[in-house]
């Protein structure tokens, strides 16, 4: 209530600025006018001769001139007293009394936010705002970060979470840092690979690829290492290599591993027959596999939520044949084959008019395993 | 609460424009005074709402209110507090908010201190100035609002660019927006005597303060502009031709020509017409530096991220003030009644000269500026035109001008004596001849054009002297009545000698500087020595340091000469976290107004640092110039009194009367 | 001298100094002008050895290398072309691989671009205006270099690609 009362009191401000002058209907007394600046040139000169700066026939000359400038500006200049037409001062008063105020808001309700308070950095940081304790954490992290760069567990927690909120390039920094002073590892060396490739939008590129490779040499049964050396594999046009590089690591795997069917689903799409589980889950604990579940929803929550935005920007720009490849290989590892089958229409009418695109989407599609 | 009010204290602005605009001008045509006198109150009200709007957004900026996406986008919290209010004019948003702040101060100035004027000519100008005002909220609020909100706003801003976040940049946009806007007002006036359809000496007199006030601060503000880009960027550079700094250098030759033009109309009541066709282009010239930084036509470091709805927004502006004051000059100019007579050798005359240069060089740079931006649009072809375009255009027009200076005020008004005038001058024509021989012979051959240029600076300079010892009569009679001479002098005077001499100094100073420059760069390692123009610097060390919002390299050299230890010197490279981004601050050591500079590149794998030194001779002398001259603006701008341009009579000339 | 042949001796003397500023700008319309290239425009359109011009383009990543005492070597690309470029100094601060560069120089007997200038003073809002049109008329346009609108989340842009949805599933 009280930002209303604000508004309202400035805008009788504002009112007031222009209803001031109309209250009077006279002429001002403060009133410049030509012929005053030339009698005081006049004067002017009088005190330039008594100095000595100008000489007494270039003054006379000079006086002349200025004489006859003041004689035109009298003539022109309108000395008629003039009053002001009630009439006229009553309608700029409405104006300003109806007028102003209507302006104001009509300009100021679809551009402002007047519902919205000050959020103010200090006052924030005392009370954390409810809806955003995760990135207030972030930062606070990264904060203490800044000042403690030494601090290896830090880095540790930070770097997934950024890695998270998409920040690859600084996720990147930041299991570097943690690699630093936390030694070296085969997981931190996979993660760091891992965030390359995110940072390279999912493209494993050399850099990453030799992350990885360092992983598996310290440790050859790095889960995750060994998928993206597969990918890197499959994104280097090698299917054979990365479908025996999944197949060895299917072999290896124990039954329940959770990232068995996403191999899978890896090396069905370079065309790799699939490898039988071997036995039957044995799942025993209950609460267990709650809590797995709990991690899977999220986990696939988190995926969707990945998709969706790929989606929504390929909405808006449909010229990222590679994206839409993408898009529709995601709806096929989620197992939603009636939004990848819609996908692919959406892709085809969005590069339709482009013969190039058209024939790569095509062949793309054709790797993976759909026909063009 | 704070953000909400400031914006609805712009659009409050706006309305109260609105009525500015379009009141007062029925007030004149039905002859109302109390409609006239609208004009005063709603421009000093619209201010004061406008100076609320921008000290509620320095307010956001003070307390990191994020929720703000401008105050996001541009600040960060862990700056310090003084980044933290120049970064609210660092971004697009903000210095408009700053430039309409400035727009209606001089508005309110009007306002305030207009009480010489008459009515009717202040409603004019006032309702002019209401126009130009709208344009600019309306543009403000629609297409670049600093007060747009995030409901939910993040814990962190962006940051300010890292290049930025410096002092020279606290104060030299301030300045140049002082300069650009105050010549809204001889725009305003000119306009205003279009409409009025009368116009002489006494016009010349009323805009006489606001166009030096502009002028001083556009001086002011291009030369601290060219120290920052000589400190901040890192490559010793002061002037680049940039398209942003041709846009401030455009209205200045403009705005400097006017200021010579309008001396004519006050005292002489000659080339009225040419001086209102100044002030328009003046002002049109300060709007096409605006549409040019912000609509992204341009690439340049001073560009502001951009947005084509705003490229749009800004040249409609341009063309319906340009066009439509453009057109009502046409109409309203040969209603006009023409001035006074003067012979072509005449104080008017070397004024009317000194327009003529000024304008044409300004014409070239207007050219080389805009003609890249014409040639892609027709043949697509994209080319730069540079230094070397300006210093073949630029340099041969400014060269008959500085002759030229110190003849002019040497002249008698309507009629002069140039051999007269050369007598005078031959006192400042040897110092300036002694000057070349003497460098001539201390460079030994080397470069011949640079020692002429230094005659001319000193020949220009020696000409200022001349004219104040020409007044005051110093050397004929006695030194008593000199000095109570001088002391009568006009302020006036001495501040034009003072502006002719800052040219010399300021010549002096480019020239020295592009020709005797020495340079070194390469590769330093801790304990290696560099040798530069007599001066041995020596890599100290190589540390780092953590400063609020950066980390920073800090590189100690010592500098000795002739094996005697001099000074430190601690050029460094900051590492902005926010924005992943780096700057260089050079290292500056000053002797006289010679400056050695050192700035830092990248660090080699080995250790070793890329280092970059100049030695700049005379260096200094480039910015102390425009010094000189705003101080001459200074001092003319305190002088009250009214100004005579005496004639000199036709029976008392002596002489050269065949020149006539 | 009458009030005409006054008015003529003005108009003259105008017309004499726009006629001098003109052949000034003509004439160095001629000498000082650089034109501006991309590697895939000099494809189509070869320029002489020797002769001045701006090159623009991404700085191809992996192809900087570093020689004695500032001498700079590296690959300028804009997709379909690349052309070598030697530089003698100090690069720019915002110089990167990967990042959008304009070099000033000229092509020497053997096809390497001699640059005597780089600049590279572009932030994450700003690229070079010419190499940003080059880009964006080949469709190598990455949206966040325009910046246009910010998105106010935690920049998800780049997340939504295909790799990092495989490995959320192998990380756990």
């Amino acid at each position: 209530m009280t930002l209303w009362f604000v508004f309202a009191l400035m805008t009788v401000a504002a009112i007031f600025a222009v209803l001031w002058p109309l209250r009077r209907a006279g002429r001002p007394q403060s009133e410049g006018s030509e012929a005053a600046v030339y009698r005081d040139q006049l004067g002017e000169i009088d005190r330039d001769v008594a100095s000595g700066l100008i000489g007494s026939t270039e003054a006379e000359a000079a006086r002349v001139e200025i004489s006859r400038r003041l004689l035109a500006a009298r003539d022109s200049q309108d000395d008629a007293p003039v009053a002001s037409s009630v009439r006229l001062r009553r309608s700029a008063a409405m104006l300003a009394l109806i007028g102003l105020p209507i302006i104001a808001v009509a300009t100021y309700l679809p551009l402002g936010s007047p519902r919205l308070g000050d959020f103010p950095l200090a006052q924030r940081a005392r009370a954390p705002d409810a809806a955003q304790p995760f990135e207030n954490m972030v930062a606070q992290v990264e904060a203490h970060l800044e000042k403690n760069p030494t601090d290896g567990r830090g880095w540790n927690v930070l770097a997934p979470v950024l890695a998270r909120l998409g920040r690859f390039d600084e996720a990147v920094r930041a299991y570097r840092n943690s690699i630093t002073y936390n030694g070296d590892s085969s997981e931190r060396r996979s993660d760091l690979g891992e965030a390359l490739a995110a940072a390279a939008g999912g493209v494993v590129t050399a850099e990453a690829k030799t992350e990885f490779e360092r992983a598996v040499a310290m440790n050859a049964d790095e889960v995750k290492a060994s998928y993206f050396l597969g990918l890197a594999a499959e994104q280097d046009g090698r299917g054979s290599e990365a479908a025996s590089i999944w197949r060895a690591m299917l072999a290896k795997a124990p039954p329940d591993a959770p990232w068995r069917p996403l191999v899978q689903a890896a090396l069905a799409r370079v065309g790799g027959a699939p490898v039988p589980l071997p036995g039957a889950p044995v799942l025993s604990n209950e609460a267990m596999a709650a809590a797995k579940d709990m991690k899977e929803a999220d986990r696939s929550e988190m995926i969707r939520g990945m998709v969706e935005r790929l989606a929504t920007r390929l909405k808006q720009n449909g010229d990222d044949v590679e994206g839409w490849l993408r898009l529709v290989r995601a709806y096929m590892v989620m197992g939603d084959r009636d939004k990848a089958r819609s996908a692919l229409g959406d892709a085809r009418q969005a590069v339709a008019n482009d013969e190039a695109r058209l024939r790569e989407l095509n062949e793309g599609l054709k790797n993976l395993g759909l026909d063009g | 609460m704070i953000a909400e009010s400031g914006h609805y204290a712009l659009v409050l602005a706006l309305a109260l424009a609105l009525i500015q605009s379009t009141v007062p001008i029925l007030g004149v045509r039905w002859r109302d005074p109390a409609l006239m006198n609208v004009s005063r109150s709603t421009a000093l009200a619209q201010f004061m709402f406008v100076a609320v709007s921008f000290v509620a957004l320095v307010m956001l900026y003070v307390t990191s209110d994020f929720s703000v996406v401008n105050v996001y986008e541009n600040s960060h919290s862990s700056k310090p507090l003084l980044y933290k209010i120049t970064g609210v004019w660092g971004n697009h948003e903000g210095s408009m908010l700053l430039w309409v702040s400035i727009l209606a101060l001089f508005g309110g100035l009007v306002a305030a201190f207009g009480n010489n004027l008459p009515l009717s000519l202040r409603a004019y100008v006032l309702a002019v100035q209401g126009w130009i005002a709208s344009a600019f909220y309306l543009f403000i609020l629609i297409t670049s609002n600093p007060f747009l909100r995030i409901a939910s706003p993040p814990i962190e801003g962006r940051d300010l660019n890292p290049v930025l976040q410096d002092i020279g940049l606290a104060v030299h946009p301030p300045m140049l927006y002082l300069g650009y806007v105050g010549f809204s007002i001889s725009f305003s006036f000119a306009v205003a005597a279009l409409l009025e359809g009368r116009i002489d000496a006494a016009w010349a007199r009323w805009v006489r303060p606001w166009t030096l006030v502009a002028w001083i601060f556009l001086t002011l503000g291009i030369a601290m502009g060219s120290y920052w880009a000589y400190y901040e960027l890192g490559w010793g550079g002061w002037w680049f031709w940039d398209p942003v700094e041709n846009a401030s250098l455009m209205p200045w030759l403009a705005g400097t020509a006017l200021l010579h033009s309008a001396v004519v109309m006050e005292k002489r009541n000659a080339l009225k017409v040419w001086t209102i066709l100044l002030s328009i282009l003046t002002f049109s010239l300060s709007l096409l530096g605006a549409f040019l930084v912000r609509s992204g036509v341009l690439t340049s470091v001073h560009a502001f991220a951009t947005d084509p709805t705003r490229g749009v927004f800004i040249l409609l502006i341009l063309c319906i003030f340009i066009g439509g004051s453009l057109s009502l000059y046409a109409f309203r100019a040969s209603a006009l009644k023409q001035g006074g007579l003067f012979a072509p050798i005449s104080r008017e005359g070397a004024l009317v000269l000194n327009n003529l240069f000024l304008t044409a060089a300004c014409a070239t740079v207007l050219i080389g500026t805009l003609y890249p931006l014409a040639l892609e649009v027709l043949t697509g072809d994209k080319i730069s035109v540079g230094a070397p375009f300006f210093n073949l255009t630029f340099g041969p027009l400014f060269l008959p001008l500085m002759i030229a200076v110190p003849f002019g005020p040497l002249l008698a008004w309507k009629r002069g004596d140039l051999l007269g005038a050369a007598q005078r001058l031959t006192a400042a024509g040897i110092a300036a001849l002694l000057a070349v021989a003497m460098l001539w012979a201390w460079t030994r051959g080397g470069n011949a054009f640079a020692p002429l240029a230094i005659g001319l600076a000193v020949f220009v300079i020696g000409g200022a002297l001349t004219d104040l010892a020409e007044r005051t009569g110093l050397f004929r009679v006695p030194f008593t009545t000199a000095a109570r001479r001088a002391r009568g002098l006009p302020r006036a005077t001495w501040g034009s000698a003072f502006a002719h001499a800052g040219v010399g100094v300021a010549l002096i100073g480019i020239v020295c500087e592009t020709t005797w420059n020495s340079e070194y760069i390469g590769s330093m390692r801790p304990d290696d020595v560099a040798k530069i123009a007599g001066y041995e610097l020596k890599l100290e060390d190589v540390t780092q340091r953590k400063g609020p919002n950066f980390s920073e390299m800090l590189a100690q050299f010592t500098v000795s000469r002739d094996g005697q230890r001099l000074s430190e010197m601690t050029p460094s490279k900051r590492n902005f976290a926010a924005r992943a981004s780096s700057t260089t601050e050079a290292a500056l050591l000053t002797n006289g107004a010679s400056q050695l500079y050192i700035s830092l590149g990248e660090t080699a794998a080995d250790g070793a640092i890329a280092v970059r030194i100049y030695y700049k001779p005379m260096v200094l002398l480039i910015w102390w110039g425009p010094i000189l001259m705003a101080f001459g603006g200074v001092l003319s701008l305190s002088d009250r009194r009214l100004r005579v341009g005496a004639p000199k009579p036709a029976k008392a000339a002596r002489g050269l009367q065949a020149a006539e | 001298m009458t009030r005409k042949q006054r008015r003529l001796t003005m108009i003259g003397g105008s017309l004499a100094v726009l006629a001098v500023a003109a052949a000034l700008v003509l004439n160095a319309m001629r000498d000082s002008i650089v034109f501006f290239s991309t590697p895939t425009m000099l494809a189509e359109k070869p320029v002489a050895a020797g002769k001045r011009f701006r090159l623009g383009g991404l700085v191809q990543p992996g192809s900087l290398v570093r020689g004695d005492n500032l001498a700079v070597t590296f690959q300028v690309a804009d997709g379909s072309a690349a052309l070598p470029v030697s530089f003698k100094g100090i690069l720019p601060d915002l110089f990167r691989e990967g990042q959008g560069v304009v070099a000033e120089g000229a092509l020497d007997a053997t096809g390497v671009f001699k640059a005597d200038t780089v600049l590279a003073k572009h932030d994450e809002t700003y690229m070079p205006k010419e190499v940003a049109d080059a880009l964006k008329k080949q469709g190598h346009w990455k949206d966040d270099y325009g910046a246009k609108k910010p998105d106010y989340s935690a920049k998800p842009a780049a997340a939504a690609q295909g790799a990092p949805q495989a490995n959320q599933g192998v990380s756990q």
